[in-house]
């Protein structure tokens, strides 16, 4: 299958005494949608923040492009502008406009000059349905709003890969939508993104590859057909059966 | 009231003979509390960017030893120079250098003593202020700009430093009003501001107590100024309340103003339940385009 763009091998990470990732082995190729479902404390998001170096990892490899990006001679920052991130917190600069937002990343790491970096920001906010808002500033837009300026920020960056951290969790129902159709959007064009999320019709339905979580180990891994019809694993027909409940 | 009227009279009659002295040394004042306070400050921010280079288990042992090293070497400097009074800083530094470097490292200018002593001093309190700043900011900015590739120092002065400076403004207030005050103990190394002239001006004629209320009025209204201002200040940090709409392209629809595809069929329960009202205004428009022809 096409080009490997990250490689999780063998990848553990331990808060004190508590073992929240427990020897990750998984790979995002390039094009693939990987959902990452599971129960909340299975160690989805403590994930994505290794691979986004946030945390360190306590053993084990990330891989880019088949690089080591966990070692001492690593340019962390360096391999995060290639890497986009999503919070759920959103952590938009609150100091800044949302046009700032979308062009400081342009202009101090990619040292873009400012007239790029605006071209290149306005192309991903008026994507996210967020150019009118351009003079605004975070506190005064709504959740989804703010989610979506985060988007159109980490793809200003034009980052290979984008990681989501729960991107819809923080947001009222009404607001979720708005996101996910973003979302959607980019995945269609054929974006590569790694995506944790408890949405279940997105992992269904958008996702090419879910990878099931429980107590820090990946359980199950497989096409959306795979997990959501025919599920091997008793823990993943128990976790889908509680979400098909609600 | 006798008394009051006699003081009034005084203070007069000081201010008419020696207002171009008293003058001075407030402009002395005001300018070496300000430098100082400004370098104080950027002393702040240099040690608050230190203090907070990251290291995890990846950083080698050799540049792990020198973060460490820098952050004991900040804490003694805060710890020294908030710990002991400012006077016995100015001996030290104005008489004790050249004495223990045998005259190689003196002060020609009392100004650049002044402002040397004030500013190292002011940097201690702001270093502290700085570092409360910095923790009071969400770490999620942190991790936001840390994501999009920033380095330490791009994330500090684009990011954090700002947003910080702004929740520390009524500390360098603070800072400022105290040194307006306190650079009153400059007096010890001979550098001439507005307390000092006091003290000149009464060796003369002995006029302790009205000398002392032109002095009092003088301090309260340089500090009540600079209050005013550093408010005004905050006030243009925190921005507008509102914000400007930018609809360059009135066909793409912003949030809340899309129309649905119901609109104007029988299908459209929105224009059912408002009835007759709506019914109305719709006739109004067509009315009117019509008269647009």
């Amino acid at each position: 299958m096409g080009n490997m763009i990250l490689q999780v091998q063998h990848l553990s990470k331990s808060f004190g005494t508590n073992e929240v990732l427990k020897d990750i082995d998984f790979t995002v190729n390039a094009g693939d949608v990987t959902s990452i479902i599971g129960a909340s404390g299975s160690g989805k998001s403590t994930l994505l923040r290794c691979i986004n170096l946030l945390e360190t990892p306590t053993s084990g490899e990330v891989l880019y492009h088949g690089q080591n990006v966990t070692g001492p001679k690593v340019n962390a920052a360096e391999y995060r502008s290639h890497v986009g991130m999503v919070f759920q917190s959103f952590n938009l600069f609150n100091n800044m406009t949302v046009l700032e937002n979308c062009m400081v990343g342009q202009m101090k790491v990619l040292k873009k000059n400012k007239d790029d970096a605006r071209q290149q920001a306005m192309l991903y906010l008026e994507k996210v349905g967020m150019a009118p808002f351009i003079n605004a500033k975070p506190r005064q837009i709504s959740g989804g709003q703010k989610q979506r300026v985060a988007i159109a920020r980490a793809l200003a960056m034009n980052p290979e890969v984008l990681l989501f951290d729960e991107p819809t969790s923080a947001l009222d129902p009404e607001m979720v939508g708005e996101v996910l159709n973003v979302m959607r959007d980019l995945a269609g064009e054929g974006m590569t993104m790694l995506v944790v999320t408890h949405e279940m019709a997105f992992a269904r339905d958008v996702s090419n590859h879910v990878v099931y979580m429980n107590g820090g180990v990946i359980c199950e891994e497989g096409t959306p057909g795979e997990i959501f019809g025919s599920p091997k694993r008793q823990e993943t027909k128990d976790f889908l059966s509680r979400f098909r409940q609600n | 009231m006798e008394k009051l009227v006699q003081l009034g009279r005084d203070m007069a009659l000081l201010w008419s003979n020696y207002w171009p002295a008293y003058l001075g040394g407030i402009l002395s004042t005001l300018i070496l509390a300000l430098v100082a306070t400004v370098i104080g400050c950027v002393i702040g921010l240099i040690c608050g960017i230190l203090n907070t280079i990251p290291y995890n288990a990846y950083t080698p042992k050799p540049r792990r030893f020198l973060l460490k090293l820098i952050r004991v070497i900040i804490r003694v400097y805060v710890e020294v120079f908030r710990g002991t009074p400012m006077v016995l800083q100015a001996v030290f530094i104005y008489y004790g250098l050249p004495y223990f470097s045998g005259n190689s490292m003196r002060f020609d200018s009392l100004w650049a003593a002044a402002i040397l002593i004030v500013s190292i001093n002011t940097g201690a309190y702001m270093a502290e202020s700085v570092r409360g700043g910095i923790i009071s900011i969400d770490p999620g900015q942190t991790e936001g700009a840390k994501a999009i590739g920033m380095t330490h120092v791009q994330t500090m002065t684009s990011v954090i430093l700002p947003q910080a400076l702004r929740n520390i403004m009524p500390q360098i207030g603070n800072n400022f009003i105290i040194n307006v005050k306190d650079t009153s103990v400059m007096f010890i190394i001979g550098f001439t501001e507005f307390f000092a002239f006091h003290r000149y001006i009464t060796g003369v004629n002995n006029m302790y107590f009205p000398s002392a209320a032109i002095e009092m009025i003088g301090y309260l209204c340089m500090t009540l100024i600079a209050s005013f201002i550093l408010r005004w200040v905050e006030r243009r940090m925190d921005g507008d309340d509102s914000y400007e709409l930018v609809q360059g392209d009135s066909l793409v629809m912003g949030e809340g103003m899309y129309a649905h595809p119901n609109r104007g069929t029988p299908f459209d329960e929105y224009s059912k339940q408002k009835g007759t009202l709506e019914k109305a205004s719709d006739k109004e428009r067509r009315f009117s385009s019509k008269g647009g022809r």
